[in-house]
């Protein structure tokens, strides 16, 4: 219960305030690398990495995380026919996954698993549209809608309830 | 204007404290995940459970150590394929950095064969090609026919009223054949009306008379020659019918050829059907290749399954040549799915077991007891990259004690294809699974004895054979306790139930030495059986003996009934190709000799007139 709500204390500060559009949009790009790819995979410590030593909104990767994970699920299919056709569809491509697949440490990224190459190759197709959508996204709602929603009688009103005040409790 | 920022400094103390803490506990975790991921992978390969109870693994000594492991045989989930206390592997790190396994040596101990499971190791998914092979070799062995045996109902068996007219080939094709010859008949009825050669040959005759009273010195030079020149003329005129005759002479005996043909037939189309109506006596076969297989055919079918479902398993995990390979991923949490490997010339194979020993010592004083060693060489997922072919050997040490001997030696070639499978497995002196034989009513129970495989493979081509033998057989009788087959009073009559197993019984139950040997050949996946045994050798003859004149009498029963009705038929059949020959001949065969002998005739007084001629005077065209 205490994660949630840091959680989502987080993503509304990012949305609101934290980093500049372009910081958040870059988190949600590189969040959306963990949403979309499988979760375990070698690759993803270095999406990690680049999330903690880039200045990127880390709500923002969290947020692109948590958006792009039902997407993950949903397109697995999609991936698996991707990395097939990639991996056997192409013989050209061979020598460089026969590279790959014997080059010590390489290997274990599992580059040659359908699912983790056809999310990995989607999602870095995917991040720049990703990035300026994010980037447009996050300075409309800042621009409208975020004041808007500040200033809205329901945030007044639940500003004023007991519950606003245990959810200020887990401010960071 | 603030200096953009690219990174983020301290964040890197963080980083490396979550990536240690990753290490940490994968290292902590690293003895499960392996248990799990040679369960997983051991359950995916075989067909059913593999159960690992404890892993230990030593990264910086190389080593592996697996405890309490069992592997469940397919065919039989509560059953272990066999189960080992403890197996210390030496390992090579450094392929372990391109997720392969490379192992130098491996030691079993406390291996042992057969035991039973506390659990089912049943799995209701099993992993796309191990369950593609059950599936296969189980339609293979369900397609598999053999012919029943059954002596019940022989005394029904001469019935002959149901061997009915129109079920027999003979009655049908003498039929045919007397309906063809009638339409040949009435084709040459109404070629030979319109050809009307009487009318030619009398012509000629008339020519031929008129020719023998001409006088030449009355129709002088001029005369002669003038009748000598239309003689010439009806001569070739003559010829020319007599060409036309001939061929028709030629077709005839064509025709007749092919009736004559078809009556030939009717000998063949008679055996047939003295076939048939022996197959509805329901006869039993007295041949003692038709008899084993009846007796031990399911047996045998149930013996040779799982050697097919392992080679072709082999096939499938070790594959030969250097062709990207696919495999199903292991369950994830999202979509597993495929693992591509590329094999690379030179490269480390995706699994390699160099050399592994297991001993196991069986003790006590039983006629196994003793030192048994299996030693495997090469064992890899791609044994284009080791080169070698895979070797198995399991034999018995020095410290025997008991008679039992086993040994087993296997070569799997899958360096390149064609791949070359050859093994030959061995064992005296073992327990012989006892075996039920509903068609005789009687369970074989071997006892000790002896048992043999011996197996070649090349390509998609299997040829072996699996033996056994044993020369201390007893037997049981299935349904004794029902009472059925008990002796005494009135002998029952042959065909019933109650003869059938007394006279089976009485057979069987005296055989002591009993040899079973099933061959197979052909396509890996669906090879032909042939099994014989000396249980059925023996059931043959006592057939003979106890229903040879029994069989003779129905089977002559039959016989002359098929003859009664198919007699008629082929008598009018015979008859009516005969009275086309008679008709073939008087109109055709006749009359041709008739034109021949006229154009002769002809021909010769031709001659006799110009020699007559006075001074020597010849005719133009006169010879």
């Amino acid at each position: 219960m205490l994660t949630l709500f840091k959680l989502v204390q987080s993503l509304v500060r990012a949305l609101h305030s934290e980093g500049t559009p372009q910081q958040v949009a870059a988190g949600i790009a590189l969040g959306a690398a963990l949403g979309l790819t499988p979760l375990a995979s070698p690759h993803n410590l270095v999406i990690v990495a680049a999330i903690a030593l880039l200045r990127v909104s880390v709500p923002g990767a969290l947020l692109g995380l948590l958006v792009a994970l039902p997407f993950g699920f949903i397109l697995d299919p999609l991936f698996d026919s991707i990395g097939g056709a990639l991996l056997t569809g192409s013989p050209a491509l061979t020598p460089a996954w026969t590279g790959i697949y014997n080059t010590p440490v390489l290997s274990l990224a599992r580059l040659n698993n359908t699912v983790v190459l056809g999310s990995l190759v989607t999602w870095a197709v995917l991040a720049l549209p990703i990035y300026f959508l994010a980037r447009v996204g996050v300075g409309r709602y800042r621009a409208t809608l975020g004041p808007r929603i500040e200033q809205s009688k329901a945030m007044k009103a639940f500003r004023a309830t007991k519950l606003y005040n245990f959810y200020r409790l887990f401010q960071p | 204007m603030a200096r953009l920022r690219l990174f983020r400094w301290r964040a890197i103390v963080p980083l490396l404290l979550f990536v240690g803490l990753l290490v940490v506990g994968w290292l902590l975790l690293l003895d499960r995940i392996v248990e799990r991921g040679i369960e997983a992978v051991g359950t995916h390969i075989v067909g059913a459970r593999v159960d690992l109870a404890e892993a230990d693994v030593r990264l910086a000594d190389g080593a592996v150590v697996l405890r309490g492991l069992e592997v469940t045989n397919p065919d039989r989930p509560m059953t272990n394929l066999f189960e080992a206390d403890e197996i210390v592997a030496d390992i090579r790190t450094l392929p372990l950095l391109e997720q392969k396994v490379a192992i130098d040596t491996v030691a079993v101990r406390g291996l042992r064969f057969g035991t039973e499971r506390e659990a089912s190791g049943a799995i209701t998914d099993p992993s796309p090609a191990s369950g593609r092979v059950a599936r296969e070799v189980t339609t293979w062995a369900d397609a598999v026919r053999f012919p029943e045996f059954s002596l019940e109902g022989l005394g029904q068996a001469v019935n002959v009223g149901a061997v009915a007219p129109e079920s027999l080939r003979t009655v049908s094709e003498a039929e045919g054949l007397i309906a063809q010859s009638a339409a040949v008949r009435e084709r040459w009825d109404r070629t030979l009306a319109a050809l009307d050669a009487e009318r030619v040959i009398d012509s000629a005759r008339a020519l031929v008379e008129q020719l023998q009273q001409a006088d030449v010195r009355a129709l002088g030079p001029l005369g002669v020659t003038r009748l000598a020149g239309s003689t010439r003329e009806t001569i070739g005129h003559l010829g020319e019918f007599t060409e036309r005759v001939q061929s028709l002479d030629d077709a005839a005996r064509s025709d007749f050829a092919g009736l004559q043909q078809d009556l030939g037939r009717l000998a063949a189309a008679r055996q047939a059907d003295y076939a048939y109506a022996r197959s509805l006596l329901r006869l039993p076969s007295m041949d003692a290749p038709d008899i084993s297989p009846a007796l031990f055919g399911e047996a045998a079918v149930g013996w040779i399954k799982p050697v097919l479902y392992w080679l072709q398993l082999a096939e499938q995990y070790l594959p030969p040549g250097l062709d990207p390979r696919r495999y199903s991923a292991s369950g994830r949490a999202r979509s597993a799915g495929t693992t591509v490997t590329f094999p690379r010339e030179g490269g480390q194979p995706r699994f390699l077991l160099e050399h592994a020993e297991a001993s196991v010592e069986l003790g006590g004083s039983g006629l196994e007891a003793g030192a048994y060693r299996a030693v495997v060489r090469g064992l890899t997922s791609s044994p284009a990259l080791y080169g070698k072919p895979l070797e198995f050997l399991l034999r018995r040490g020095e410290a025997d004690v008991g008679p039992a001997d086993i040994r087993v030696a296997a070569l799997l070639d899958h360096v390149a294809a064609p791949v070359h499978d050859s093994i030959e497995v061995s064992a005296g002196g073992i327990e012989l699974g006892s075996l039920d034989l509903p068609s005789v009513g009687a369970r074989l129970v071997p006892g000790r004895g002896a048992a043999a495989l011996s197996l070649d493979r090349r390509g998609g081509e299997l040829a072996g054979e699996w033996s056994w033998r044993s020369a201390a057989v007893t037997w049981e009788r299935l349904g004794a306790e029902s009472g059925a087959g008990q002796s005494g009073g009135a002998r029952p009559p042959i065909g019933s139930r109650e003869w059938a197993d007394e006279f089976l019984w009485r057979t069987v139950s005296g055989i002591r030495n009993v040899e079973v040997a099933v061959r197979f050949s052909g396509e890996l996946t669906g090879p032909e059986l042939a099994v014989r045994s000396n249980v059925g050798d023996v059931i043959a003859l006592s057939l003979r003996r106890e229903l040879g004149r029994e069989i003779q009498r129905a089977e002559l029963e039959v016989r002359n009934q098929v003859d009664a009705l198919v007699g008629p038929g082929v008598t009018r059949a015979r008859s009516s190709v005969a009275g086309l020959e008679s008709m073939l001949r008087e109109d055709i065969g006749v009359p041709l000799d008739a034109l021949i002998r006229a154009r002769a005739d002809l021909e010769q007084e031709i001659q006799r007139l110009t020699r007559r001629l006075p001074g020597g005077i010849r005719i133009p065209g006169g010879r």
